[in-house]
């Protein structure tokens, strides 16, 4: 009887200590949020997880808000649509998008970049990260640059071999000439003008003879 | 199927024979068995599963303590995600995040992807002379400010932090005594569309 007792004593320590390792799971899988916060997001975050998408940016989102005292309802809806955004985007990026990529796309959808621009992102730009691209896409329509008009700029790029170092470039060059009191579509043409002769696949650089042989975009 | 009594081996089918055959059982062994677990329900009495459950208070407590420090023990010895994304220091290290995130990448493209997106080092700057302490809260950081507090320089009263960014753009904004939404007066600034808060802009390029 006391072997018993002792073996009903360990199964209620095992229990307990089961119960208290998976809270502990649970409160380190919220990512520092608050209980209520870490509650209300939980199916959307279990959602994209079955999707495979990077959870990483939906707790950073629902941090964001946290840190900026935002009501929790709030931050549970601002998650959500988060997640569609990445589900588009991770649509659009196909066959597979860098969690760099990912974060970058949401943010161009929020601003009103269509999935078909993403799309043709990732067909002019073969194997290379779009990170870059996509945000000074991005920040090119906050500095006013029509949606339409800086999306089909971006792709034409793109398909020229332009890099990261390029669109870095031409972001800045528009910041500059933006602060000087220049319109942004005006300083984009402008500034579009420097950039893509020096382009690999641009037609002075064909005319020049500089492509012959080489990639469609530098490795 | 193959029947060995078929095919006449004498020997084999005795042996199979004398394996099906169940050993002998004394008669009074059933009679036995049934007393001994009447005599167990007897001896535990009716309220068994209510006398399994009450356990007296002290005893009680510490069950709980010994269960609590071995959760913490198990929980400690369990590889623990880190609370924010890992940045990467090194190519190879960029590689398998990627990989580990989206499983779906070609491995050709995520070598050239980890190696575009390796992190550089991004020194955030703000003049707050009288501030008790300045942290950076990003998207480089998943907004935790308690991973990235600036350090005061004590002759200028300037806070800086050297950060590690990926290539892209990022939104952030300087959080000063903990509480006060600060923007970068030297950056950009946009209206973040989600929470409708001013942001600072960065466009960070490749390493």
């Amino acid at each position: 009887m006391r072997a018993d007792r002792l073996v009903r004593r360990m199964r209620w320590t095992l229990s307990i200590a089961l119960l208290v390792t998976a809270r502990a799971a649970s409160g380190q899988a919220s990512e520092g949020l608050d209980s209520a916060t870490a509650a209300a997001i939980a199916p959307i975050v279990q959602q994209a997880r079955a999707a495979n998408l990077p959870v990483t940016l939906l707790y950073a989102k629902a941090r964001e808000g946290q840190v900026q005292r935002v009501p929790v309802a709030k931050i549970e809806a601002v998650v959500r649509t988060l997640a569609d955004r990445m589900r588009t985007a991770n649509e659009a990026l196909k066959p597979g998008a860098s969690e760099q990529e990912l974060h970058a796309a949401a943010d161009a959808i929020k601003s009103g970049v269509g999935p078909e621009t993403l799309r043709a992102m990732r067909e002019a730009g073969g194997d290379g990260s779009l990170a870059v691209p996509i945000g000074v896409l991005t920040q090119l329509i906050a500095r006013g640059v029509p949606v339409e008009r800086a999306s089909m700029e971006v792709v034409a790029l793109l398909k020229k071999g332009a890099v990261a170092k390029n669109f870095i470039a031409l972001e800045e060059s528009v910041r500059q000439d933006v602060l000087a009191g220049r319109r942004p579509d005006e300083s984009l043409d402008l500034r579009l003008k420097g950039i893509i002769p020096n382009l690999p696949q641009s037609a002075n650089a064909d005319a020049a003879g500089l492509n012959a042989g080489s990639p469609r975009r530098p490795r | 199927m193959h029947d060995i009594n078929e095919e006449g081996d004498e020997l084999i089918g005795r042996i199979v024979r004398e394996l099906k055959t169940l050993p002998p059982v004394p008669a009074d062994a059933t009679a036995r068995v049934l007393a001994r677990v009447d005599a167990a329900r007897h001896d535990e009495g009716p309220g068994r599963f209510s006398r399994r459950v009450i356990v007296s208070l002290p005893a009680a407590i510490g069950y709980a303590v010994a269960a609590t420090l071995a959760g913490f023990l198990i929980r400690g010895a369990v590889p623990r995600q880190p609370s924010a994304p890992v940045v990467a220091q090194s190519p190879n290290a960029a590689v398998s995040q990627t990989l580990g995130t989206r499983t779906t990448l070609v491995p050709a493209a995520a070598n050239t992807r980890a190696l575009q997106e390796a992190p550089i080092k991004w020194q955030f700057v703000l003049d707050a002379p009288r501030a008790k302490s300045v942290t950076v809260v990003g998207d480089f950081n998943a907004w935790d400010g308690s991973k990235t507090p600036l350090e005061r320089d004590s002759a200028s009263g300037v806070w800086s932090a050297l950060v590690d960014v990926h290539p892209g753009r990022h939104v952030y904004a300087f959080l000063v005594d903990g509480k006060t939404w600060t923007l970068d007066p030297n950056a950009p600034r946009t209206k973040d569309l989600d929470y409708g808060t001013q942001q600072s802009v960065l466009m960070a390029g490749m390493p």
